[in-house]
């Protein structure tokens, strides 16, 4: 543990990141219990799977946008990412727990992916290419076969956390005098590690979301969860600097104009994220195709078109409109409001996602809420426990100094 | 009281720390009509000085809207009234592919009135400006720092506001000659 301290002010967590530590533990036990019964009840087993990689998509979207973010600060420098950047480390950590909670969507594939039954991909000829001469190298089976599916996961569970051990390791020599420079290095694997992570993703999502249709292709779609994840990472960031600005260090080193920094990030992810969104829709719409429409004419039509509105409109709209104000994006207290609001609609977006897949009509079950939260518990409970790990700031980086000297200077 | 030769009393101040300093207490001592110069943006100064909005997010709203609304409207007009085209049986009006000019202009639109909105609000360009007059007043651009309380301010007095400047602790004050 480090000494490190701010106006005598220890640069520790406060105490309040213990008491959600275990109240997360509780909320994950709680809402675990009553999802791992579900899951043994034959009746509910299916929607269980449905609802888990609902939830498995969300915070491992929060854990891998904040690595995305963390290495972009990295290369950009600034102080918007000095004052989260322990934050972001400590959501990066949580990559092992989601390795471990991928299990689940392995044990339960025959209930999300409808490529795994043998019985179904001989009746068709579309499924027979893809499972087995798709994409075939020699003797291999095709793109969508089991193996391959835990092959490439275990591929970009390896590229994750190899990235996140490097930048963990570094940062955590970064914790004790002298101040060293490891910016180069840091960049060094930021650089590379923000193309891998952008094409690992990519292929993640198609393995585990799109192939949900194996008859769809978008090639938009790694994009459009990236900008969800970085959204998610961002709006998560909001959240945990309005539980740490109540307390000291945090209450002296975050400033408005960081916050300001966070807000207008936020605008352009929300931006990104209708653009990207808007361009599958626009391309597909264009195309016209019977292959490629069957996306939207599922996810348009019988009810989940109020959910497809409701995302322009309170995924992108509303909150755009709001995050024009300068004032809003100044004060974290108001900020943290509409980044609350933008995680759900996270949420709402990989609803719409994954669920329309397996009804052909607008459905919601109890589980798509119980079994995100079972395993944001989990998640929260590991993040703020890594999070008391370390100092929040990091002091003896090349700018630490300066940082603190900007903080006190903009105090006096 | 006034004098029209005097445009105003410039003080000089060698660090941004004494600049914003001294900003806050002209403000505290009922100064309104001041300005700050200095060679990099200062945010604390702006807020120091009372400075709070500006008309520019406005103009650069409006002709956003504009832009935006003037390129859905000509789509629409060409697409459904001026010349409408069979396009592989959609309908004429196509909304969605309306989309991408109306974004795009809304964007050229804004940008262009912030940049033209900006100097028009800022009175520029602007041939002749009295602080100019003040030889050392150079110095904005390179190391100094400058706070201008002007003439027109219902508290200025030749005497009394030099006596004040003077207490603020700056390198200089220089009247400004108009």
């Amino acid at each position: 543990m480090s000494s490190v301290t701010v106006n005598s002010v220890p640069l520790v967590a406060p105490e309040v990141a213990q008491t959600i530590h275990q109240r997360s533990i509780g909320v994950g036990i709680l809402f675990g219990v009553v999802s791992l019964v579900t899951a043994l009840v034959p009746q509910t087993r299916e929607q269980f799977f449905h609802s888990y990689l609902l939830g498995f998509m969300l915070w491992l979207g929060v854990a891998l946008g904040s690595m995305a973010i963390l290495m972009i600060q990295h290369l950009t420098g600034g102080w918007w990412g000095m004052v989260i950047r322990r934050q972001l480390e400590a959501a990066m950590k949580t990559l092992p727990l989601m390795a471990l909670l991928f299990i689940p969507i392995v044990l339960g594939r025959h209930h999300l992916y409808v490529w795994t039954h043998p019985d179904v991909v001989a009746r068709e000829p579309h499924l027979r290419d893809i499972t087995s001469s798709y994409l075939r190298i020699g003797g291999s089976p095709g793109y969508l076969f089991l193996n391959g599916y835990i092959g490439r996961a275990v591929v970009y569970f390896a590229v994750w956390l190899g990235l996140a051990f490097l930048l963990e390791r570094w940062s955590r020599e970064q914790d004790s005098p002298p101040v060293q420079n490891l910016s180069p290095r840091f960049r060094t694997v930021a650089a590379p590690g923000l193309i891998l992570y952008a094409f690992s993703i990519s292929f993640a999502v198609i393995d585990w979301v799109m192939s949900l249709d194996p008859y769809w292709i978008s090639t938009i779609y790694g994009f459009i969860f990236i900008v969800g994840e970085c959204l998610s990472a961002l709006c998560f960031m909001v959240i945990v600097e309005r539980i740490l600005v109540r307390y000291q260090p945090m209450a002296s080193l975050l400033k408005p104009k960081e916050v300001h920094d966070h807000g207008k990030l936020i605008l352009t992810f929300v931006l990104l994220w209708a653009y990207f969104s808007f361009s599958q829709l626009l391309i597909i719409w264009a195309g016209n195709l019977p292959m490629e429409i069957r996306f939207f004419t599922r996810r348009l039509n019988s009810g989940w078109q109020a959910i497809g509105l409701a995302l322009v409109i309170f995924h992108f709209g509303v909150p755009f409109l709001l995050l024009l104000s300068r004032a809003l994006k100044r004060d974290v207290r108001t900020l943290v409001w509409l980044a609350s609001w933008l995680i759900f609609m996270r949420f709402v977006d990989l609803y719409w996602y994954i669920e329309p897949s397996f009804h052909k009509t607008v459905y919601l079950h109890p589980l798509d809420f119980l079994v995100p939260i079972a395993i944001g518990g989990f998640w929260l409970a590991l993040f703020f426990h890594n999070l008391r790990l370390r100092p929040l700031l990091p002091v003896y980086d090349m700018h630490g100094q300066e940082f603190l000297e900007y903080v006190g200077a903009s105090h006096a | 009281m006034r004098d029209p030769r005097i445009y105003g009393l410039l003080a000089e101040f060698d660090n941004v720390n004494d600049a914003i300093r001294a900003a806050r207490s002209t403000y505290a001592a009922g100064y309104r009509k001041i300005d700050a110069y200095t060679p990099f943006p200062v945010e604390e100064l702006s807020e120091a000085i009372g400075f709070e909005k500006n008309g520019v997010a406005l103009v650069c709203l409006i002709g956003g809207l504009l832009g935006g609304t003037a390129a859905f409207v000509l789509q629409w007009w060409i697409n459904n009234i001026s010349y409408p085209l069979n396009v592989g049986g959609r309908p004429f009006n196509s909304w969605p592919s309306f989309i991408i000019v109306t974004f795009e202009m809304t964007i050229l639109f804004s940008g262009l009135s912030a940049v033209f909105g900006m100097l028009a609000l800022n009175g520029l360009p602007m041939p002749y400006h009295p602080v100019f007059n003040v030889p050392r007043f150079d110095l904005a651009s390179k190391d100094r720092f400058f706070l201008i309380i002007f003439s027109s301010d219902k508290n200025y007095d030749p005497t009394r506001t030099r006596q004040f400047l003077e207490g603020l602790n700056p390198i200089s004050v220089a009247e400004v000659p108009s």
